[in-house]
Protein backbone atom coordinates (compact mmCIF):
# COMPACT_ATOMS: atom_id res chain seq x y z
CA UNK A 1 0.00 0.00 0.00
CA UNK A 2 2.76 2.46 0.92
CA UNK A 3 5.01 3.60 -2.38
CA UNK A 4 8.52 2.79 -1.97
CA UNK A 5 9.18 6.23 -2.77
CA UNK A 6 8.83 7.54 1.38
CA UNK A 7 12.24 8.80 1.83
CA UNK A 8 12.29 10.44 -1.12
CA UNK A 9 9.01 12.15 -0.16
CA UNK A 10 10.24 12.76 3.46
CA UNK A 11 7.43 10.49 4.82
CA UNK A 12 7.12 9.00 8.51
CA UNK A 13 4.94 6.02 8.98
CA UNK A 14 2.99 5.71 12.04
CA UNK A 15 0.99 3.03 13.76
CA UNK A 16 -1.37 4.16 16.62
CA UNK A 17 -1.95 2.11 19.60
CA UNK A 18 -5.44 1.38 18.33
CA UNK A 19 -3.22 -0.15 15.16
CA UNK A 20 -3.89 2.22 12.37
CA UNK A 21 -1.76 2.80 10.28
CA UNK A 22 -0.93 6.07 8.48
CA UNK A 23 1.48 8.21 7.15
CA UNK A 24 2.70 11.87 7.64
CA UNK A 25 4.65 14.18 5.86
CA UNK A 26 7.78 16.08 7.27
CA UNK A 27 8.10 19.45 7.00
CA UNK A 28 11.29 21.39 5.53
CA UNK A 29 13.08 24.18 5.72
CA UNK A 30 10.72 25.80 3.04
CA UNK A 31 7.73 25.20 5.17
CA UNK A 32 9.15 26.14 8.25
CA UNK A 33 11.14 29.32 7.67
CA UNK A 34 7.67 31.55 6.88
CA UNK A 35 6.16 30.11 9.69
CA UNK A 36 8.93 30.93 11.75
CA UNK A 37 9.49 34.36 10.36
CA UNK A 38 5.31 34.72 10.74
CA UNK A 39 6.16 34.25 14.83
CA UNK A 40 9.30 36.05 14.36
CA UNK A 41 6.94 39.03 13.76
CA UNK A 42 4.22 38.10 16.31
CA UNK A 43 6.68 38.13 19.28
CA UNK A 44 8.48 41.38 17.88
CA UNK A 45 4.57 43.44 17.77
CA UNK A 46 3.86 41.73 20.96
CA UNK A 47 6.91 42.51 22.81
CA UNK A 48 6.54 46.37 21.18
CA UNK A 49 2.73 46.74 22.17
CA UNK A 50 2.67 45.45 25.49
CA UNK A 51 5.82 47.65 26.27
CA UNK A 52 3.91 50.48 24.97
CA UNK A 53 0.20 49.64 26.78
CA UNK A 54 2.72 48.97 30.34
CA UNK A 55 4.38 52.12 30.39
CA UNK A 56 1.39 54.33 28.99
CA UNK A 57 -1.08 52.84 32.04
CA UNK A 58 2.04 53.39 34.43
CA UNK A 59 2.27 57.07 33.26
CA UNK A 60 -0.67 57.39 33.96
CA UNK A 61 -0.46 56.78 37.76
CA UNK A 62 3.52 58.75 37.42
CA UNK A 63 5.28 55.43 38.17
CA UNK A 64 6.24 55.10 33.82
CA UNK A 65 9.72 52.96 35.50
CA UNK A 66 7.49 50.39 36.99
CA UNK A 67 5.80 50.02 33.38
CA UNK A 68 8.80 49.59 31.31
CA UNK A 69 9.96 47.10 33.96
CA UNK A 70 6.78 44.85 33.34
CA UNK A 71 7.07 45.31 29.68
CA UNK A 72 10.99 44.33 30.12
CA UNK A 73 9.55 41.21 31.82
CA UNK A 74 7.13 40.70 28.87
CA UNK A 75 9.52 40.92 26.57
CA UNK A 76 11.52 38.07 28.50
CA UNK A 77 9.18 35.86 28.28
CA UNK A 78 7.82 36.69 24.96
CA UNK A 79 11.71 36.11 23.44
CA UNK A 80 11.80 32.65 25.21
CA UNK A 81 8.53 30.94 26.40
CA UNK A 82 6.02 32.60 23.00
CA UNK A 83 6.72 29.03 21.19
CA UNK A 84 6.48 26.68 24.27
CA UNK A 85 3.39 27.96 25.28
CA UNK A 86 1.72 28.34 22.49
CA UNK A 87 2.85 24.57 21.26
CA UNK A 88 1.45 23.72 24.77
CA UNK A 89 -1.96 25.03 24.48
CA UNK A 90 -2.56 25.24 21.00
CA UNK A 91 -1.99 20.99 20.32
CA UNK A 92 1.44 21.76 18.51
CA UNK A 93 0.86 24.56 16.62
CA UNK A 94 2.27 28.45 16.84
CA UNK A 95 0.04 31.01 14.58
CA UNK A 96 2.58 30.41 12.45
CA UNK A 97 2.54 26.88 12.52
CA UNK A 98 -1.02 26.94 11.74
CA UNK A 99 -1.42 29.48 9.01
CA UNK A 100 1.84 27.34 7.17
CA UNK A 101 -0.41 24.11 8.44
CA UNK A 102 2.33 22.75 9.78
CA UNK A 103 2.31 21.36 13.60
CA UNK A 104 5.14 19.65 16.35
CA UNK A 105 4.21 15.67 16.80
CA UNK A 106 6.38 13.51 18.90
CA UNK A 107 8.21 11.29 16.71
CA UNK A 108 5.68 8.25 17.74
CA UNK A 109 3.14 10.17 15.94
CA UNK A 110 1.53 10.68 19.50
CA UNK A 111 0.76 15.25 20.71
CA UNK A 112 3.36 16.34 22.75
CA UNK A 113 3.33 17.59 26.36
CA UNK A 114 4.64 20.66 27.43
CA UNK A 115 7.58 19.55 28.68
CA UNK A 116 8.68 18.77 25.07
CA UNK A 117 6.87 21.94 24.08
CA UNK A 118 8.95 24.16 26.31
CA UNK A 119 12.40 22.73 26.09
CA UNK A 120 12.34 22.45 21.72
CA UNK A 121 11.87 26.44 22.56
CA UNK A 122 14.46 26.92 24.51
CA UNK A 123 17.30 24.77 22.66
CA UNK A 124 16.39 27.29 19.81
CA UNK A 125 18.95 29.44 21.08
CA UNK A 126 21.74 26.86 19.91
CA UNK A 127 19.51 26.20 16.28
CA UNK A 128 19.70 29.49 16.20
CA UNK A 129 23.78 30.22 15.82
CA UNK A 130 24.81 31.42 12.86
CA UNK A 131 21.39 32.11 11.38
CA UNK A 132 20.03 29.20 11.87
CA UNK A 133 23.06 27.19 10.43
CA UNK A 134 23.22 24.56 13.15
CA UNK A 135 19.72 23.83 13.19
CA UNK A 136 19.84 23.61 9.52
CA UNK A 137 23.19 21.21 9.44
CA UNK A 138 21.64 19.11 11.53
CA UNK A 139 17.98 18.95 10.59
CA UNK A 140 20.05 17.53 7.12
CA UNK A 141 21.70 14.85 8.34
CA UNK A 142 18.15 12.99 9.75
CA UNK A 143 15.27 11.66 7.59
CA UNK A 144 12.72 13.46 9.83
CA UNK A 145 14.28 16.88 9.20
CA UNK A 146 14.68 17.40 13.36
CA UNK A 147 16.52 20.23 14.16
CA UNK A 148 18.92 20.06 17.37
CA UNK A 149 15.94 21.09 20.08
CA UNK A 150 13.64 18.39 18.52
CA UNK A 151 16.34 15.30 18.28
CA UNK A 152 16.61 16.29 22.07
CA UNK A 153 12.97 16.10 22.95
CA UNK A 154 11.66 13.59 20.44
CA UNK A 155 9.69 16.07 18.27
CA UNK A 156 9.03 16.61 14.56
CA UNK A 157 7.43 18.96 12.73
CA UNK A 158 4.52 17.52 9.77
CA UNK A 159 2.54 19.14 7.45
CA UNK A 160 -1.11 18.35 7.96
CA UNK A 161 -2.45 20.31 4.93
CA UNK A 162 -5.36 19.25 3.81
CA UNK A 163 -5.27 17.60 0.22
CA UNK A 164 -6.95 17.49 -2.61
CA UNK A 165 -9.20 14.92 -3.49
CA UNK A 166 -8.80 12.35 -6.16
CA UNK A 167 -11.76 10.81 -6.87
CA UNK A 168 -12.52 8.56 -9.98
CA UNK A 169 -11.41 11.14 -12.66
CA UNK A 170 -14.31 10.43 -15.32
CA UNK A 171 -13.51 9.36 -19.14
CA UNK A 172 -15.14 11.46 -21.51
CA UNK A 173 -13.97 10.22 -24.99
CA UNK A 174 -16.29 8.01 -26.76
CA UNK A 175 -13.46 6.01 -28.47
CA UNK A 176 -12.32 4.98 -24.94
CA UNK A 177 -15.49 3.63 -23.48
CA UNK A 178 -16.46 1.97 -26.63
CA UNK A 179 -12.53 0.18 -26.76
CA UNK A 180 -13.75 -0.75 -22.92
CA UNK A 181 -16.48 -2.74 -24.34
CA UNK A 182 -14.34 -4.82 -26.37
CA UNK A 183 -11.98 -5.49 -23.55
CA UNK A 184 -12.83 -9.35 -22.89
CA UNK A 185 -14.86 -9.84 -19.50
CA UNK A 186 -12.42 -12.17 -18.10
CA UNK A 187 -9.58 -10.34 -18.37
CA UNK A 188 -8.49 -9.52 -14.14
CA UNK A 189 -7.06 -6.08 -13.55
CA UNK A 190 -4.86 -6.98 -10.67
CA UNK A 191 -3.86 -4.18 -7.85
CA UNK A 192 -0.64 -2.93 -9.01
CA UNK A 193 -1.86 -2.98 -12.60
CA UNK A 194 -5.00 -0.77 -11.18
CA UNK A 195 -2.67 1.56 -9.15
CA UNK A 196 -0.61 2.08 -12.51
CA UNK A 197 -3.85 2.84 -14.99
CA UNK A 198 -4.93 5.46 -11.41
CA UNK A 199 -1.71 6.45 -11.28
CA UNK A 200 -1.42 7.85 -15.69
CA UNK A 201 -5.00 8.87 -15.57
CA UNK A 202 -5.03 11.10 -13.28
CA UNK A 203 -2.26 12.88 -14.31
CA UNK A 204 -2.92 12.43 -18.31
CA UNK A 205 -4.63 15.48 -18.81
CA UNK A 206 -1.33 17.28 -17.84
CA UNK A 207 0.95 15.77 -20.80
CA UNK A 208 1.01 16.81 -24.44
CA UNK A 209 -0.18 14.02 -27.11
CA UNK A 210 3.33 12.67 -28.02
CA UNK A 211 4.41 12.69 -24.20
CA UNK A 212 1.18 10.74 -23.42
CA UNK A 213 2.13 7.92 -26.42
CA UNK A 214 5.14 8.06 -25.17
CA UNK A 215 4.50 7.35 -21.54
CA UNK A 216 1.22 4.85 -22.23
CA UNK A 217 3.26 2.31 -24.54
CA UNK A 218 5.62 0.95 -21.96
CA UNK A 219 2.14 -0.63 -20.27
CA UNK A 220 0.15 -0.83 -23.39
CA UNK A 221 2.64 -3.12 -25.50
CA UNK A 222 2.69 -6.06 -23.07
CA UNK A 223 -1.05 -5.48 -22.59
CA UNK A 224 -1.82 -5.30 -26.14
CA UNK A 225 0.20 -8.65 -26.09
CA UNK A 226 -2.37 -10.50 -24.10
CA UNK A 227 -5.29 -9.03 -25.23
CA UNK A 228 -7.32 -9.88 -28.67
CA UNK A 229 -7.48 -6.13 -29.91
CA UNK A 230 -5.71 -4.84 -32.92
CA UNK A 231 -1.81 -3.94 -32.27
CA UNK A 232 -2.28 -0.49 -33.93
CA UNK A 233 -4.43 0.64 -30.97
CA UNK A 234 -3.93 3.81 -29.51
CA UNK A 235 -2.05 3.34 -26.43
CA UNK A 236 -3.05 6.14 -24.19
CA UNK A 237 -7.02 5.03 -24.90
CA UNK A 238 -6.04 1.75 -24.31
CA UNK A 239 -4.87 2.53 -20.61
CA UNK A 240 -7.95 4.99 -20.26
CA UNK A 241 -10.30 2.20 -21.45
CA UNK A 242 -8.79 -0.38 -19.44
CA UNK A 243 -9.24 2.83 -16.54
CA UNK A 244 -13.00 3.17 -17.07
CA UNK A 245 -13.71 -1.02 -16.77
CA UNK A 246 -11.68 -0.55 -13.72
CA UNK A 247 -13.27 2.07 -11.43
CA UNK A 248 -16.29 2.67 -13.64
CA UNK A 249 -17.52 0.39 -16.00
CA UNK A 250 -20.43 -0.12 -14.28
CA UNK A 251 -22.11 4.10 -15.27
CA UNK A 252 -22.31 3.51 -18.70
CA UNK A 253 -25.09 6.22 -19.38
CA UNK A 254 -22.45 8.73 -19.46
CA UNK A 255 -23.85 10.13 -16.21
CA UNK A 256 -20.90 10.14 -13.81
CA UNK A 257 -21.94 8.97 -10.20
CA UNK A 258 -19.05 10.95 -9.09
CA UNK A 259 -19.73 14.49 -10.40
CA UNK A 260 -19.21 16.36 -7.08
CA UNK A 261 -15.90 15.13 -6.71
CA UNK A 262 -14.86 15.44 -9.99
CA UNK A 263 -15.35 19.07 -10.33
CA UNK A 264 -13.19 19.21 -6.54
CA UNK A 265 -10.23 17.90 -8.24
CA UNK A 266 -7.46 20.41 -9.06
CA UNK A 267 -7.44 19.21 -12.49
CA UNK A 268 -10.60 19.91 -13.28
CA UNK A 269 -9.95 23.27 -11.82
CA UNK A 270 -12.62 22.93 -8.86
CA UNK A 271 -12.80 24.57 -5.35
CA UNK A 272 -11.06 23.07 -2.40
CA UNK A 273 -13.30 20.92 -0.50
CA UNK B 1 -18.98 -2.82 -6.17
CA UNK B 2 -17.42 -0.49 -8.22
CA UNK B 3 -15.02 1.42 -7.17
CA UNK B 4 -16.73 4.84 -8.22
CA UNK B 5 -19.24 3.21 -6.22
CA UNK B 6 -17.79 3.05 -3.05
CA UNK B 7 -16.20 6.74 -3.17
CA UNK B 8 -19.65 7.76 -3.75
CA UNK B 9 -20.35 6.62 -0.05
CA UNK B 10 -17.74 7.91 1.60
CA UNK B 11 -17.45 10.97 0.39
CA UNK B 12 -19.60 12.75 1.95
CA UNK B 13 -18.44 11.47 5.53
CA UNK B 14 -14.79 12.08 4.89
CA UNK B 15 -15.41 15.67 3.27
CA UNK B 16 -17.83 16.09 6.94
CA UNK B 17 -15.30 14.49 9.15
CA UNK B 18 -12.42 17.16 7.51
CA UNK B 19 -15.41 19.73 8.54
CA UNK B 20 -14.83 18.76 11.64
CA UNK B 21 -11.71 18.46 12.39
CA UNK B 22 -11.47 22.54 10.85
CA UNK B 23 -14.56 23.48 13.55
CA UNK B 24 -12.93 21.65 16.29
CA UNK B 25 -9.57 23.48 15.60
CA UNK B 26 -10.64 26.27 15.59
CA UNK B 27 -12.80 26.24 18.67
CA UNK B 28 -10.27 28.47 20.65
CA UNK B 29 -11.01 26.80 23.81
CA UNK B 30 -14.87 26.55 23.74
CA UNK B 31 -16.58 23.44 25.13
CA UNK B 32 -17.24 20.99 21.99
CA UNK B 33 -21.06 19.72 21.66
CA UNK B 34 -21.62 16.22 22.78
CA UNK B 35 -22.95 14.69 19.67
CA UNK B 36 -19.88 16.13 17.95
CA UNK B 37 -17.72 14.48 19.64
CA UNK B 38 -19.45 11.35 18.84
CA UNK B 39 -19.84 12.14 15.55
CA UNK B 40 -16.36 12.39 14.91
CA UNK B 41 -15.65 9.39 16.65
CA UNK B 42 -17.53 7.76 14.57
CA UNK B 43 -16.23 9.18 11.37
CA UNK B 44 -12.96 9.25 12.07
CA UNK B 45 -13.66 4.92 13.22
CA UNK B 46 -15.07 4.79 9.36
CA UNK B 47 -11.85 6.54 7.55
CA UNK B 48 -9.57 4.89 9.51
CA UNK B 49 -11.06 1.60 8.07
CA UNK B 50 -11.46 2.44 4.63
CA UNK B 51 -7.73 3.47 4.68
CA UNK B 52 -6.83 0.08 6.03
CA UNK B 53 -8.80 -1.50 3.05
CA UNK B 54 -7.70 0.75 0.59
CA UNK B 55 -5.49 -1.78 -0.89
CA UNK B 56 -8.35 -4.41 -0.85
CA UNK B 57 -11.06 -1.91 -2.05
CA UNK B 58 -8.31 -0.99 -4.94
CA UNK B 59 -9.09 3.20 -4.37
CA UNK B 60 -6.90 5.25 -6.68
CA UNK B 61 -3.56 6.66 -5.27
CA UNK B 62 -4.66 10.50 -5.12
CA UNK B 63 -7.90 8.73 -3.08
CA UNK B 64 -5.03 6.92 -0.52
CA UNK B 65 -2.81 9.67 -0.19
CA UNK B 66 -5.95 12.00 0.58
CA UNK B 67 -7.37 9.45 3.08
CA UNK B 68 -3.33 9.55 4.94
CA UNK B 69 -4.05 13.07 5.91
CA UNK B 70 -7.91 13.49 6.38
CA UNK B 71 -6.41 10.33 9.46
CA UNK B 72 -3.31 11.87 10.16
CA UNK B 73 -5.40 15.63 10.84
CA UNK B 74 -8.56 13.43 12.64
CA UNK B 75 -5.88 11.80 14.65
CA UNK B 76 -4.45 14.94 15.89
CA UNK B 77 -7.42 17.07 16.77
CA UNK B 78 -8.77 13.37 18.94
CA UNK B 79 -5.18 13.30 20.49
CA UNK B 80 -4.19 16.94 21.67
CA UNK B 81 -0.97 18.04 23.50
CA UNK B 82 -0.96 17.19 27.41
CA UNK B 83 -0.10 20.46 29.04
CA UNK B 84 2.20 20.83 32.33
CA UNK B 85 1.76 18.34 35.25
CA UNK B 86 1.18 21.33 37.74
CA UNK B 87 0.18 19.07 40.57
CA UNK B 88 3.62 17.57 40.43
CA UNK B 89 5.59 20.59 39.95
CA UNK B 90 6.05 21.73 43.77
CA UNK B 91 7.40 18.06 44.69
CA UNK B 92 9.73 18.17 41.34
CA UNK B 93 11.07 21.61 42.81
CA UNK B 94 11.38 20.63 46.08
CA UNK B 95 12.25 17.03 46.22
CA UNK B 96 13.27 15.46 43.29
CA UNK B 97 15.29 18.21 42.12
CA UNK B 98 17.54 18.53 45.03
CA UNK B 99 17.77 15.17 45.80
CA UNK B 100 19.02 14.93 42.03
CA UNK B 101 21.70 18.19 42.78
CA UNK B 102 23.31 16.23 45.76
CA UNK B 103 25.08 13.32 44.02
CA UNK B 104 25.24 15.50 40.39
CA UNK B 105 28.85 15.64 39.33
CA UNK B 106 28.03 18.08 36.69
CA UNK B 107 26.80 20.75 38.94
CA UNK B 108 30.12 20.26 40.85
CA UNK B 109 31.84 20.78 37.93
CA UNK B 110 29.98 23.90 37.30
CA UNK B 111 30.31 24.76 40.56
CA UNK B 112 34.64 24.37 40.27
CA UNK B 113 34.77 26.25 36.94
CA UNK B 114 32.61 28.94 37.90
CA UNK B 115 33.90 30.16 41.24
CA UNK B 116 37.71 28.84 40.35
CA UNK B 117 37.92 30.63 37.28
CA UNK B 118 36.23 33.77 38.95
CA UNK B 119 38.38 34.50 41.96
CA UNK B 120 41.13 33.57 39.63
CA UNK B 121 40.62 36.12 37.56
CA UNK B 122 39.72 38.62 40.57
CA UNK B 123 43.11 38.14 42.16
CA UNK B 124 44.55 38.60 38.92
CA UNK B 125 42.66 41.87 38.42
CA UNK B 126 43.68 42.89 41.92
CA UNK B 127 46.97 42.17 41.76
CA UNK B 128 47.87 42.60 38.51
CA UNK B 129 46.62 46.29 37.39
CA UNK B 130 46.35 46.36 33.38
CA UNK B 131 44.59 42.89 33.72
CA UNK B 132 41.13 43.93 33.56
CA UNK B 133 41.75 46.11 30.59
CA UNK B 134 42.41 43.03 28.71
CA UNK B 135 39.31 41.37 29.45
CA UNK B 136 36.65 44.77 29.21
CA UNK B 137 37.83 47.16 27.19
CA UNK B 138 39.24 50.23 29.01
CA UNK B 139 35.86 52.84 28.13
CA UNK B 140 33.87 50.01 29.42
CA UNK B 141 35.32 49.57 32.56
CA UNK B 142 35.36 53.53 33.21
CA UNK B 143 32.05 54.07 32.27
CA UNK B 144 31.10 51.13 34.87
CA UNK B 145 33.00 52.42 37.41
CA UNK B 146 31.71 56.06 36.58
CA UNK B 147 28.16 54.47 37.25
CA UNK B 148 29.39 53.44 41.21
CA UNK B 149 31.03 56.99 41.43
CA UNK B 150 27.39 58.34 43.29
CA UNK B 151 26.55 56.77 46.93
CA UNK B 152 23.60 54.50 46.43
CA UNK B 153 21.28 57.16 48.01
CA UNK B 154 21.58 58.96 44.44
CA UNK B 155 20.22 56.22 42.59
CA UNK B 156 16.98 55.54 44.17
CA UNK B 157 15.07 52.57 43.25
CA UNK B 158 13.86 51.67 39.90
CA UNK B 159 10.81 49.69 38.41
CA UNK B 160 12.76 49.69 35.51
CA UNK B 161 15.38 47.90 36.46
CA UNK B 162 14.00 44.58 37.69
CA UNK B 163 12.35 43.84 34.20
CA UNK B 164 15.96 44.77 32.90
CA UNK B 165 17.73 41.75 35.30
CA UNK B 166 15.24 39.46 35.05
CA UNK B 167 15.69 39.66 31.20
CA UNK B 168 19.13 39.93 30.76
CA UNK B 169 20.31 37.68 33.56
CA UNK B 170 17.57 35.14 32.81
CA UNK B 171 18.48 35.43 29.34
CA UNK B 172 22.23 34.39 30.37
CA UNK B 173 20.82 31.54 32.08
CA UNK B 174 19.07 29.77 29.47
CA UNK B 175 21.43 30.57 26.98
CA UNK B 176 24.37 28.71 29.27
CA UNK B 177 21.61 26.03 29.84
CA UNK B 178 20.74 25.60 25.77
CA UNK B 179 24.60 25.66 24.78
CA UNK B 180 25.08 23.14 27.09
CA UNK B 181 23.61 21.11 24.42
CA UNK B 182 27.34 21.47 22.10
CA UNK B 183 28.98 18.16 23.95
CA UNK B 184 28.73 20.11 27.45
CA UNK B 185 31.42 22.71 25.48
CA UNK B 186 29.44 25.40 24.54
CA UNK B 187 28.18 25.67 28.11
CA UNK B 188 31.36 25.19 29.80
CA UNK B 189 32.58 28.10 27.23
CA UNK B 190 29.61 30.33 28.27
CA UNK B 191 30.12 29.80 32.05
CA UNK B 192 33.95 30.37 31.97
CA UNK B 193 33.74 33.51 30.06
CA UNK B 194 30.63 34.75 32.35
CA UNK B 195 33.10 34.07 35.17
CA UNK B 196 36.01 35.58 33.60
CA UNK B 197 34.03 38.73 33.03
CA UNK B 198 32.71 39.11 36.34
CA UNK B 199 35.84 38.15 38.23
CA UNK B 200 37.97 40.63 36.46
CA UNK B 201 35.58 43.59 37.22
CA UNK B 202 35.30 42.18 40.76
CA UNK B 203 39.24 42.31 41.13
CA UNK B 204 39.10 45.87 39.34
CA UNK B 205 36.46 47.62 41.46
CA UNK B 206 38.17 46.10 44.80
CA UNK B 207 40.66 48.35 44.08
CA UNK B 208 38.83 50.99 42.67
CA UNK B 209 37.89 54.21 44.69
CA UNK B 210 34.46 53.37 44.71
CA UNK B 211 34.92 49.83 45.58
CA UNK B 212 32.00 51.09 48.80
CA UNK B 213 29.78 51.61 46.94
CA UNK B 214 29.89 48.50 44.54
CA UNK B 215 30.14 45.84 47.47
CA UNK B 216 27.33 47.72 48.77
CA UNK B 217 25.49 46.88 46.00
CA UNK B 218 26.24 43.52 44.94
CA UNK B 219 26.44 41.94 48.35
CA UNK B 220 22.72 41.26 48.86
CA UNK B 221 21.94 39.45 45.78
CA UNK B 222 24.93 37.94 44.81
CA UNK B 223 24.58 34.58 46.47
CA UNK B 224 21.17 33.36 43.97
CA UNK B 225 22.86 35.04 40.87
CA UNK B 226 25.84 33.24 40.66
CA UNK B 227 24.13 30.30 42.21
CA UNK B 228 22.05 30.15 39.76
CA UNK B 229 24.44 30.70 36.94
CA UNK B 230 26.22 27.80 37.91
CA UNK B 231 22.70 25.78 38.16
CA UNK B 232 21.52 26.44 34.52
CA UNK B 233 25.14 25.65 33.93
CA UNK B 234 24.93 22.28 35.30
CA UNK B 235 21.98 21.44 33.43
CA UNK B 236 23.00 22.22 30.28
CA UNK B 237 26.17 20.14 31.03
CA UNK B 238 24.21 17.43 31.73
CA UNK B 239 21.95 17.83 28.37
CA UNK B 240 25.47 17.77 26.44
CA UNK B 241 27.44 14.86 28.54
CA UNK B 242 24.38 12.65 28.10
CA UNK B 243 25.26 12.48 23.89
CA UNK B 244 29.30 11.28 25.18
CA UNK B 245 28.03 9.00 28.48
CA UNK B 246 25.34 7.06 27.17
CA UNK B 247 24.71 4.49 30.42
CA UNK B 248 24.03 1.90 28.13
CA UNK B 249 21.05 3.75 26.39
CA UNK B 250 21.15 4.96 22.51
CA UNK B 251 22.39 8.35 22.05
CA UNK B 252 18.80 9.45 20.93
CA UNK B 253 17.35 7.85 23.93
CA UNK B 254 19.94 8.73 26.59
CA UNK B 255 19.43 12.52 25.87
CA UNK B 256 16.02 12.00 25.65
CA UNK B 257 15.87 11.04 29.54
CA UNK B 258 18.53 13.65 30.02
CA UNK B 259 15.60 16.67 29.33
CA UNK B 260 13.02 15.31 31.42
CA UNK B 261 15.69 15.52 34.16
CA UNK B 262 17.02 19.13 33.31
CA UNK B 263 13.87 20.98 32.69
CA UNK B 264 12.67 21.30 36.40
CA UNK B 265 16.79 22.16 37.24
CA UNK B 266 16.53 25.10 34.59
CA UNK B 267 12.90 25.80 35.84
CA UNK B 268 15.07 26.41 39.26
CA UNK B 269 17.36 28.20 38.39
CA UNK B 270 14.74 30.81 36.85
CA UNK B 271 13.05 30.86 39.80
CA UNK B 272 16.55 32.09 41.47
CA UNK B 273 17.09 34.63 38.71
CA UNK B 274 13.68 36.13 39.15
CA UNK B 275 14.44 35.96 43.13
CA UNK B 276 17.98 37.76 42.53
CA UNK B 277 16.32 40.26 40.28
CA UNK B 278 13.80 41.43 43.00
CA UNK B 279 16.96 41.91 45.35
CA UNK B 280 18.84 43.40 42.65
CA UNK B 281 16.49 45.83 41.74
CA UNK B 282 14.79 46.55 44.85
CA UNK B 283 17.15 46.07 48.01
CA UNK B 284 20.73 46.23 45.74
CA UNK B 285 20.23 49.93 45.00
CA UNK B 286 18.63 50.96 48.11
CA UNK B 287 20.61 53.33 50.90
CA UNK B 288 19.75 50.64 53.46
CA UNK B 289 22.48 50.15 55.85
CA UNK B 290 25.22 47.87 54.57
CA UNK B 291 24.66 45.43 57.62
CA UNK B 292 20.98 44.79 56.42
CA UNK B 293 22.44 43.68 52.60
CA UNK B 294 24.80 40.75 54.61
CA UNK B 295 22.06 39.85 56.17
CA UNK B 296 20.24 39.39 53.36
CA UNK B 297 23.07 37.72 51.36
CA UNK B 298 23.37 35.73 54.38
CA UNK B 299 20.13 34.45 54.54
CA UNK B 300 19.80 33.56 50.82
CA UNK B 301 22.97 31.60 51.50
CA UNK B 302 21.13 30.19 54.34
CA UNK B 303 18.64 28.93 52.35
CA UNK B 304 20.31 27.59 49.33
CA UNK B 305 22.07 25.34 51.65
CA UNK B 306 19.08 24.29 53.01
CA UNK B 307 18.12 23.65 49.30
CA UNK B 308 20.91 21.90 48.34
CA UNK B 309 21.73 20.17 51.59
CA UNK B 310 19.44 19.40 53.72
CA UNK B 311 16.71 18.77 51.16
CA UNK B 312 19.11 17.39 48.84
CA UNK B 313 20.77 14.85 51.48
CA UNK B 314 19.95 11.01 50.41
CA UNK B 315 17.09 9.58 51.98
CA UNK B 316 16.67 6.10 53.06
CA UNK B 317 13.42 4.18 52.27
Amino acid sequence: MAPQNGQLDNRIDIVTPENIAFHYQVAGPFRRLPAYLVDLMIRIGLSVVSMIVLVICFAAVHLPDVGAGGGMICYFVIAWFYGGLFETFWNGQTPGKRLMDIRVLSVDGQPINGVQAVMRNLLRVIDGYGFYLVGLIVASMNNRFQRLGDLACGTMVVIEEPKWFHGVVRITEPAAIQLAAQIPAGFVVDRRLARGLAGYVQRRGNFAWPRRLEIARHLSEPLLARLPLPPTTDPDLLLAALYHRTFIADHEDGQSPWGDAVTQSPFMAGAKP
Amino acid sequence: MKVSELLETRWTNWRELDRLCTVLQGRWGKAVRAEMVTRMAALYRGACADLALADAYQLPPGTIDYLHRLVGKAHNQLYRSRKFAYASWLEELLVTVPQRLFNDNYLRLAFCIFWGMFLLTAGLAYHQPGFAERVWSKEMLMHLDESFAQPLEQHGISGEMIGFYIGHNGGIGLECFAAGLLLGVGGLYITATNAVQLGAFFGFMARSTHRENFFHFVTAHGPLELTAIVLSAAAGMRLGFSLIDTKGMTRSASLRAAVDQTLPVAIAAMLMFFLAAMIEAFLSPSPAPYPVKVLVATVSAGALAFYFVILGYPRRE
